[in-house]
């Protein structure tokens, strides 16, 4: 049976590992190098890592950086940040990452993210749904001012044939109180491709609420991890409980 | 020496590191002489099966590798698209031929209330244990949306449970392919590869 995957995300600025709140106020919470190495030991199930100021920077994502990360993960590993041409991604994979996820370019050029697909397979495309509540509607948080549905980017997206949704709640993002279910419940009935739930999680409660109450089979966190005692091993013990596949 | 087979397919970086970590000593290379002289050829990769042929045959690795593999009978490990490649037949994105080392086809995988790709850990039902020894978990990682429907289930050495049951390892003589990434599969599988390999140190 597929296991429910745990996957810590480490979000980085161009100088360290930093986590926001609500997608600002980043607080500076270590070395990324470090950090892989001590979620590897751990077994976690996957790990993602974010550059999440490269495309507003417009700059490259730092690849020695990348590859040191890389180095010590014997796990699964998605990358994203600034990612705009296919040679960004031939140089992730060259380095090991098994997976690209993509956001900015995702906004701008559908025609792009379909030439990513028939290059290197839907399995390594995965694209980064940042959602934003808009009264009983969600929108896609951007800085290129954007108007663009929730709906409309994900049919958009499955026209494309992505292997993935990183979906993350702007408005949950950090605040550690809880998952948007009712976020991931929307994109999961528009799509039959894996998601991956993210932003909220802050307490064993959370996850078990987000599993016992939707259909996702992932979750992203980072603050639980940074700021509690609270390992992805305890979170995947309390799904056990709860007859939940994980791997232990 | 184990040759890593680079044919522009993605990821022969992982599994050097893991290689690495085995203290097995691995190079990554198209270069004929190379391949021709290892003990082993690991076929890795990530992509479609059209493309990964066709950068196969502009090498002309392709007549080489059926060379070494069929008729010298040369240990050969295929990884995840490396396994698909050596099936009879592909159909991403179209049908078209590949190695055909073994019989059967590689199909889309359709189902109308599972997520495809097949993305995560999932745990595996072994048939032939040769290289499965000392496995303490059987959940290893997969990331596909094409699976090999192999015709001889003699040539079979595991399967896995995702809506129907699908091929999730082959081994036939001096084949061994999986359809999962042992090199991205933690403690699991780092020991099948040193199962596998146990006899490569030189």
């Amino acid at each position: 049976m597929l296991k429910i995957r745990i996957i810590p995300i480490l979000t980085f600025n161009g100088l360290g590992l930093v986590k926001t709140k609500q997608f600002s106020n980043p607080r500076m919470v270590g070395n990324a190098v470090q950090a892989a190495r001590v979620y590897n030991s751990r077994g976690v199930d996957e790990l993602i890592f974010l550059d999440i100021s490269a495309s507003q920077q417009n700059r490259k994502i730092n690849l020695k950086l990348v590859a040191d990360v890389i180095k010590e993960c014997y796990m699964p590993v998605g990358i994203g940040g600034g990612i705009s041409c296919i040679d960004d991604i031939n140089n992730l994979l060259k380095i090991g990452a098994d997976k690209v996820i993509i956001k900015t370019k995702a906004l701008t050029d559908k025609t792009f993210i379909k030439e990513c697909v028939s290059f290197f397979g839907s399995q390594c495309i995965s694209i980064s749904v940042d959602a934003i509540k808009n009264g009983d509607n969600y929108s896609i948080y951007n800085k290129l001012n954007l108007e663009i549905t929730l709906e409309e980017f994900i049919n958009d997206m499955n026209e494309c044939n992505v292997g993935e949704f990183v979906v993350t709640s702007v408005d949950c993002d950090g605040m550690m109180d809880g998952f948007d279910v009712n976020l991931i419940n929307r994109v999961a009935s528009k799509t039959n491709i894996p998601i991956i739930a993210v932003g909220g999680g802050g307490n064993m409660t959370h996850f078990n609420d987000l599993f016992l109450n939707s259909t996702t089979e992932a979750v992203g966190s980072a603050s639980i991890f940074h700021f509690t005692q609270y390992t992805p091993l305890d979170i995947k013990m309390e799904l056990q409980k709860l007859n939940k596949p994980v791997r232990l | 020496m184990i040759a890593i087979v680079d044919y522009g397919m993605g990821n022969v970086a992982s599994v050097q590191k893991a290689l690495n970590f085995l203290n097995l000593k691995s190079i990554i290379t198209n270069d004929h002489k190379l391949i021709a002289e290892s003990n082993y050829i690991v076929l890795p990769g990530v992509g479609s099966f059209k493309q990964g042929m066709i950068n196969l045959k502009e090498h002309k690795l392709d007549e080489l590798l059926t060379k070494l593999v069929i008729h010298e009978k040369k240990n050969f490990l295929g990884i995840c698209l490396g396994m698909q490649l050596i099936a009879e037949f592909g159909n991403e994105p179209e049908k078209c031929e590949g190695l055909g080392w073994i019989k059967g086809e590689v199909k889309k995988m359709e189902s109308h209330h599972l997520r495809i790709p097949h993305m995560g850990w999932n745990d595996i039902d072994i048939k032939n244990e040769t290289y499965f020894n000392g496995i303490l978990s059987k959940d290893f990682y997969f990331i596909h949306s094409f699976h090999f429907d192999v015709t001889n289930i003699n040539d079979v050495s595991s399967f896995v449970r995702y809506g129907d049951k699908l091929v999730s390892s082959i081994q036939h003589e001096n084949i061994f392919a999986t359809q999962f990434h042992p090199e991205k599969s933690q403690d699991s599988g780092l020991q099948l590869l040193r199962n596998y390999f146990s006899n490569a140190k030189d």
